[in-house]
């Protein structure tokens, strides 16, 4: 066995409360306590400019990513935050976007030991973002097994591949590894669809688009045309060559055999052959589930799966999708975001390739047909072994109160507690609504707890730190040897939950690729994990309450 | 069909043979469409007999043809000044008052020949909103596919509703009926609010009126609050049990809450209340299919397709029926009821969400 642990940083809170008799007078209303406490930590001042205009261009309410990663190996998340762009009004050609001015740089933020972040965008070589490129979304992986987690970030324009030096610095090496894409670029993500060992990357397009072409929709409302009103376009898939060069096998793999307008993109193995599939969240048409042949080849299979449209075959507004098993039936299920009076898609994984609509039966019927949601995660927020729902929520429409009262712009994200496959709602700890889109996962202090962090249209980032509790945990970093060194598409099991490693999913993020587990009371584990390479791996009596990280096996 | 009616009733009058040689002339061009022909003709005739009605009734017809209403009025007035039982006249100046405005004036003409559609616009002008309804009903029974009575059947129908709902604003200020119109009136405005406010209040008032549970939980519904909803959809079955779209709608408001049984039951009630409704049926069965009877959601599904049929229920019905066979593993089946969705699905267009 090759593990080592680390243990946690920062000892949980309650704990210490529950010993003061201050405390006992406080009980009724911690028995209520929200989750998380949403603050904004020192350092980190970043503000997403998406520049909204009246001329409605369609960007200008899609944007950003932000992605949650150790870039320098020190054990603390890092934060890196994708920025817009200036738009003039109208949009005179060359589209430009100002990048070269440091209001809409993307920007690196380095965890500092005392929880506070400070700004290394420039020492890092991040300050360009490439004029005419307006951001969007981010992935991170380590794509050539270095050991240091590379970043790919996308636009509407060119996408940018950062590899990281392993000295703090990034190097752009778009053009030598050839993934500039083009188009309108929205989630991204790293996977090893062929078990080679090395990350490929799957990026998503929303459409064809472009600022000559834009429109202006509803009438006297004026508001941002839906998808209808633009062509679909395909989806693009790399292969890495493993020389720091990737190849476009688009068509090859049949994935540019169909159009989407595609915003978010999870990965997972839903029918257990060992190799990793995709799924495409949608905007206003069937989803795609690209089923992965084995041989390098894909099938699109969601209508024939049951996960490619909503109750009754109604289309979705599919936006962000997370492709995790939230009922602990070893089995990943998908969600998928969407706009109100259409319900956030479950789609539960009935085993033999099959999913079922599940929206009602867990819940979100109840929670989510008045909602907005983009950002999603199915992270286990009280640690109690169910992985629970957090969803980046508010319309598309800045001006959608206009239209319809009932409707909210600007709105609290959803926290919904799991209860044996139910998700109930609960505080979250948010106050004030605001217009987010992207959410990325991870546990920020090191306490075993999971954070997250919200991109917000024309503000600030929302941080939420989870408050914590009583319950047991453990967190699992894989090592790659034989597999890619990220470990993602490994299958890794803990005391009857299941995870599928990877950074991919929400919505243009990316996640702390670490694998966090709740074990509620228990104060051990038992960890077993199937590599992409097909080696199995088990682990006894592990304790809980640190990072563990499991090395791959050289040998089966 | 007036001349042919005129005709016959000319043949018992006698004028002279100058005047019914023009007379005969005016016909003839009016046949032909040549009214000014027609007008000099008929004038000709009333100079030549001044006392025959015919040449007036045609004169005033003629000039309605050629849409002077100011000139037909005083030769239809005088007509019937000559005759005045002359129905063709009447109906004429009827309709002539009524194009310049003069509804009122128009509506004994109208009544005299029991022209009861044209009688009814009139008295909408007039403000005899009840009449009009009555007479504009009668008219659409013996000419169902008219649009324009339907259209004033229509307006005379809203606009006795808005005098009624007037009337009571204005004398019961205070009543449950006075909040509940408010209500519907922001409820229709989509002002939820306000609309909750209202229906609050004539709750308060008088809480057992019939309806005023359905109507906000209809607004808890609007904005996805479906606990409000199923705690007034469920007041509303205590109050009226025998009230099939309670029931239906407390199956619906349970349903999106995700508690299938008890969605079952009442759906299952709102079938047997008022069966073959296919919006019930399509809930039952997924009530069915989430509380685990694959069977009774089948049975519910064939319902919905055998009463809808090609409609949009129906291809979601379609589509419903080719899970269930997919997870019985009855792939033929899936495939086949795919088949039928997409097809019912391109016909018919998909709407999406509101954006």
């Amino acid at each position: 066995m090759a593990a080592s642990s680390r243990n946690s940083r920062r000892r949980t809170r309650n704990s210490h409360l529950l010993k003061g008799v201050f405390c006992l007078v406080l009980l009724p209303a911690l028995g209520t306590a929200a989750i998380f406490e949403v603050k904004l930590p020192k350092g980190l001042d970043f503000i997403l400019q998406n520049s909204p205009t009246p001329q409605k261009y369609l960007i200008e309410t899609m944007p950003g990513g932000v992605a949650l990663l150790d870039y320098n190996n020190d054990g603390l998340l890092d934060i890196f935050l994708v920025n817009g762009g200036r738009i003039t009004n109208p949009m005179h050609m060359p589209e430009n976007f100002d990048r070269k001015d440091p209001r809409y740089w993307n920007r690196l933020y380095r965890q500092n030991p005392d929880g506070t972040f400070t700004d290394v965008t420039v020492q890092a070589g991040l300050a360009n973002a490439g004029d005419g490129n307006y951001g969007m979304g981010v992935a991170v992986g380590d794509y050539d097994n270095d050991g240091y987690p590379d970043l790919y970030v996308t636009s509407y324009g060119h996408n940018i591949l950062y590899h990281n030096n392993g000295d703090g610095t990034f190097t752009d090496v778009t053009a030598k590894a050839g993934v500039a894409a083009g188009g309108w670029s929205t989630s991204a993500g790293f996977l090893d669809y062929d078990n080679d060992g090395k990350l490929d990357l799957f990026v998503t397009r929303y459409m064809e688009w472009d600022s000559k072409h834009s429109k202006i929709c509803g009438g006297e409302w004026k508001t941002y045309c839906p998808p209808e009103e633009f062509p679909a376009t395909t989806s693009i898939l790399y292969h890495n060559r493993g020389d720091g060069t990737f190849e476009d096998v688009s068509q090859r793999s049949g994935i540019a055999a169909r159009k989407g307008r595609g915003l978010g993109v999870a990965f997972a193995d839903y029918d257990g052959d060992g190799f990793t599939d995709i799924f495409v969240a949608n905007d206003g048409m069937q989803q795609f589930l690209f089923h992965n042949n084995g041989n390098g080849t894909f099938t699109e299979s969601a209508l024939q799966s049951g996960a490619g449209l909503s109750e009754g075959g109604r289309r979705l507004s599919g936006m962000g999708t997370v492709f995790q098993d939230y009922d602990n039936d070893g089995r990943p299920d998908i969600v998928v975001t969407e706009l109100p009076r259409e319900i956030y898609g479950v789609y539960h994984n009935e085993g033999g390739g099959l999913f079922s609509y599940a929206s009602l039966a867990t819940g979100l019927g109840a929670l989510t047909s008045g909602t907005s949601g983009w950002g999603v995660g199915l992270e286990d927020f009280n640690n109690d072994g169910w992985k629970d729902l957090f969803v980046a929520q508010s319309h598309v429409l800045d001006n959608v109160e206009q239209i319809d009262p009932s409707l909210h712009y600007r709105e609290i994200p959803l926290l919904a507690l799991n209860h044996n496959g139910r998700f109930e709602p609960v505080d979250s700890g948010a106050t004030l609504p605001v217009a987010a889109r992207g959410a990325g996962f991870g546990d920020l202090n090191n306490d075993g707890w999971m954070d997250v962090v919200v991109t917000v249209l024309g503000e600030h980032p929302q941080v939420f730190f989870n408050r914590g509790g009583k319950q047991h945990w453990l967190t699992v970093a894989l090592r790659g040897t034989r597999s890619n060194r990220d470990g993602y598409g490994a299958r890794v099991q803990v005391n009857g939950q299941t995870r599928f490693a990877t950074s991919a999913g929400s919505y243009l993020s990316a996640n702390d690729k670490r694998l966090p587990f709740g074990l509620g009371a228990a104060t051990g584990a038992t960890v077993e994990i199937s590599w992409p390479s097909g080696i199995h791996q088990k682990l006894n009596n592990v304790h809980a309450d640190q990072f563990l990280e499991v090395r791959e096996p050289e040998h089966p | 069909m007036i001349h042919l009616a005129f005709c016959l009733w000319l043949a018992s009058q006698s004028p002279s043979p100058e005047a019914l040689r023009h007379l005969q002339a005016g016909i003839e061009a009016d046949k032909q469409r040549n009214v000014a022909v027609a007008i000099a003709e008929f004038r000709k005739v009333t100079e030549l007999d001044p006392a025959l009605p015919a040449g007036f009734v045609n004169l005033g017809q003629a000039y309605m043809e050629s849409h002077d209403y100011g000139n037909a009025v005083p030769a239809l007035k005088h007509a019937l000044q000559l005759e005045p039982n002359l129905a063709p006249a009447h109906l004429l100046l009827g309709y002539a008052l009524l194009a310049q405005g003069y509804a009122a004036q128009a509506i004994p003409h109208l009544q005299k020949v029991n022209e009861q559609g044209a009688l009814g616009i009139a008295q909408i002008e007039a403000g005899d909103l009840p009449e009009a309804v009555k007479n504009l009903q009668a008219a659409l029974d013996k000419r169902p596919n008219d649009p324009d009575l339907l259209y004033y059947l229509g307006r005379a129908s809203g606009l006795l509703s808005k005098q009624s709902i007037d009337t009571l604003l204005a004398g019961y200020p205070d009543s449950a009926r006075t909040h509940q119109a408010l209500a519907e009136n922001h409820y229709v405005l989509r002002q939820m609010l306000q609309a909750e406010k209202e229906y609050k209040e004539a709750l308060r008032l008088k809480p057992d009126t019939p309806h005023l549970h359905l109507e906000l939980g209809l607004v808890y519904a609007g904005a996805s609050q479906w606990d409000k909803a199923e705690n007034e959809f469920r007041a509303e079955t205590r109050l009226q049990p025998g009230n099939a779209e309670a029931s239906y709608r407390l199956g619906d408001a349970l349903l999106q809450q995700g508690k299938a049984q008890e969605a079952r039951i009442a759906l299952a009630r709102a079938d047997h209340l008022k069966p073959e409704m296919p919006e019930t049926l399509y809930a039952l069965g997924k009530a069915a299919s989430l509380s685990g009877d694959p069977a009774r959601a089948e049975k519910a599904w064939r319902e919905v397709i055998s009463v809808e049929k090609e409609s949009s229920l129906a291809a979601q019905a379609h589509f419903e029926l080719a899970g269930l066979y997919r997870k019985q593993g009855k792939a033929a089946e899936a495939e086949r009821e795919m088949q039928e969705f997409t097809k019912l699905q391109n016909s018919a267009g998909q709407s999406n969400g509101p954006r």
